[in-house]
């Protein structure tokens, strides 16, 4: 079974000659220093240029790290596009958002389009069209930011989450706004050759939002944007990723309607497995482990993540650009291992 | 009839509990007007009722955008009560200085914004460097302030190596008895701490206060 059947496979519920190992990348960072010193190729040259940028991707799978490809290496390009101003960071660091462009949710209107053909956007999605063009028994993982994480990265987050209270239907009009666009990105990731969309949304947790507005905020607009993309392109795999603790929102949780949802270490996946027994869950090897324990200690990591009965394996967040490179390889061995003794 | 200084004191606790941010404003007014003692109105009503909000934070029926509301009740608050405190009121009193700021490299401030405000409500001096500071300004501004603590924040696995070289530039300059160091943030973990020679480790905002408490030698 090739990792892209295998992917698509889990993606569906079905059952496999094992779980697939993958790290979608966006928010879900997979490059790690020791890859950009193997390769010779560096941040932030990465980020913005095509050959560069699909190198680093295809390596991912070359060094046996993961199952996919994946694109772009970071969660900046949908606000960059509306028009925030982002340092590309170095080696070490990652993109990041260095000034906010509106000072309340009520401004929306002065926001530009995203115009995907144009900028990273465009680098990306000619990577996507290149990978798509070479192999195809690798998946490739397209990633959007999600709703909440965008707009709350084009303003000032304390004055957005205020006014997702204070000033509810301007708040409402704005995430739509953010929510067409991240469509319009994902649907030329997907019109370039993108196998699944990996959605991220670090911003939009429960224990910052609080049930009721995790629900009113989070989940309809995540809803919105696997919606948009699947009315052009219906079926389309989407995972969800999102931060922190859902002990009080598996209800909320349970609607959104991806084919996959992730989590990050803190989240116990048995009991997630228990509450929501028909999702297909992904995750969550420790990004704390992979950075800084060693192999022997990520083969039992990686046992436990498998027991605990996930359907496909994942770093639980993005990888700390310090973690051994042996240590991530450690992940895709003891699953290779242990499925086929 | 006028209110009494007890239901006043009350009303303004209730109101930052319960996210009165807009209506708190003419009760403290109305506190002044009575010629009330302003350093117990901040003490035994505003910060009250946002220490009653942590609680209910800890016991997960706040979440922080709850808390975000009752600072902004607790500040409008503030303002208007603390123009009236006199200058030499708490002179006696040490204040323990604080900077705090989220490491460089990471935009993502919630955290750090929510610990700022529970040790602001503590009475904890706080000078805030913001987000994605540069990790020599840490070190910079606590030398100026003569802090004694200094808070670091990340939610991203990326950036954590930057505490450490935060704490080992204390070591360097031997500030590191001096200005205790104490961080918190998603991916960080009292075995980061313990790792990396930070003085605490905090999972929440509620606990960052008493972690800070401890650190600085107050009862928690």
């Amino acid at each position: 079974m090739n990792p892209r059947d295998r992917l698509l496979g889990a993606l569906q519920g079905a059952k496999l000659d094992r779980v697939p190992c993958i790290c979608p990348g966006g928010m879900m960072n997979m490059i790690i220093a020791e890859l950009m010193q193997k390769t010779g190729i560096m941040w932030p040259d990465a980020h913005a240029d095509v050959e560069k940028m699909e190198k680093l991707a295809e390596a991912v799978y070359e060094y046996g790290m993961f199952e996919n490809y994946g694109v772009p290496f970071c969660m900046t390009i949908e606000v960059e596009g509306m028009g925030a101003e982002v340092d590309l960071g170095n080696t070490k660091i990652e993109p990041h958002v260095i000034s906010y462009i509106l000072d309340t949710v009520s401004d929306y209107k002065n926001l530009k389009s995203f115009a995907v053909n144009e900028g990273r956007a465009k680098v990306c999605t000619e990577v996507i069209s290149i990978l798509k063009s070479k192999d195809k028994s690798v998946p490739i993982i397209g990633n959007l930011s999600g709703p909440i994480s965008v707009a709350s990265s084009l303003m000032e987050p304390v004055i957005f989450y205020r006014e997702l209270r204070k000033k509810k239907e301007d708040a409402h009009r704005y995430m739509d706004f953010v929510t067409d666009q991240i469509i319009a990105f994902g649907k030329a990731q997907i019109r370039a050759g993108a196998d699944v969309i990996a959605i991220s949304d670090p911003s939009g947790t429960g224990e910052i939002l609080g049930p009721k507005y995790f629900d009113e905020f989070a989940v309809k607009y995540l809803n919105k944007l696997i919606e948009g993309l699947r009315e052009e392109y219906k079926g389309i795999p989407v995972i969800v990723h999102i931060c922190g603790q859902m002990h009080k929102v598996y209800g909320e949780l349970d609607k959104i309607k991806a084919d996959a949802l992730s989590f990050d270490a803190i989240v116990n996946m048995k009991e997630v497995k228990e509450q929501m027994p028909n999702r297909v869950i992904m995750g969550n090897v420790s990004t704390y482990a992979l950075e800084f324990s060693d192999k022997k200690k990520i083969q039992s990591i990686t046992r436990n993540v498998l027991n605990s009965g996930v359907n496909i394996v994942s770093p639980a967040c993005g990888l700390g650009l310090q973690s051994p490179l042996e240590n991530i390889q450690a992940i895709l061995e003891t699953i290779e291992e242990d499925s086929y003794d | 009839m006028a209110r009494s200084k007890a239901e006043l004191l009350q009303m303004l606790s209730d109101y930052v509990f319960e996210m009165e941010d807009e209506e708190i404003g003419s009760v403290a007014q109305e506190y002044i007007d009575a010629s009330h003692d302003p350093l117990d109105g901040i003490l035994e009503g505003l910060a009250d009722g946002m220490n009653r909000a942590g609680k209910m934070y800890e016991e997960e029926e706040y979440f922080v955008t709850d808390l975000l509301i009752c600072s902004d009740a607790m500040y409008n608050g503030l303002e208007i009560l603390k123009p009236h405190v006199s200058q030499n009121a708490d002179e006696d009193k040490k204040t323990h200085k604080c900077v705090i700021g989220v490491v460089e490299g990471d935009t993502h401030d919630i955290g750090k914004n929510l610990v700022k405000i529970m040790l602001e409500t503590a009475g904890f001096e706080v000078h805030d460097l913001g987000r994605d500071v540069p990790l020599r300004n840490f070190v910079d501004k606590a030398k100026e302030v003569d802090a004694d603590l200094i808070c670091l924040s990340t939610l991203m696995t990326t950036t954590m190596p930057g505490m450490k070289d935060v704490v080992e530039m204390l070591k360097e300059e031997k500030l590191h008895k001096d200005v205790k160091v104490m961080i918190g943030g998603g991916p960080v973990s009292q075995a980061y701490c313990d790792k990396i020679g930070a003085h605490g480790y905090s999972a929440n905002a509620t606990d960052a206060v008493k972690l800070a408490k401890v650190l600085v030698g107050l009862d928690a």
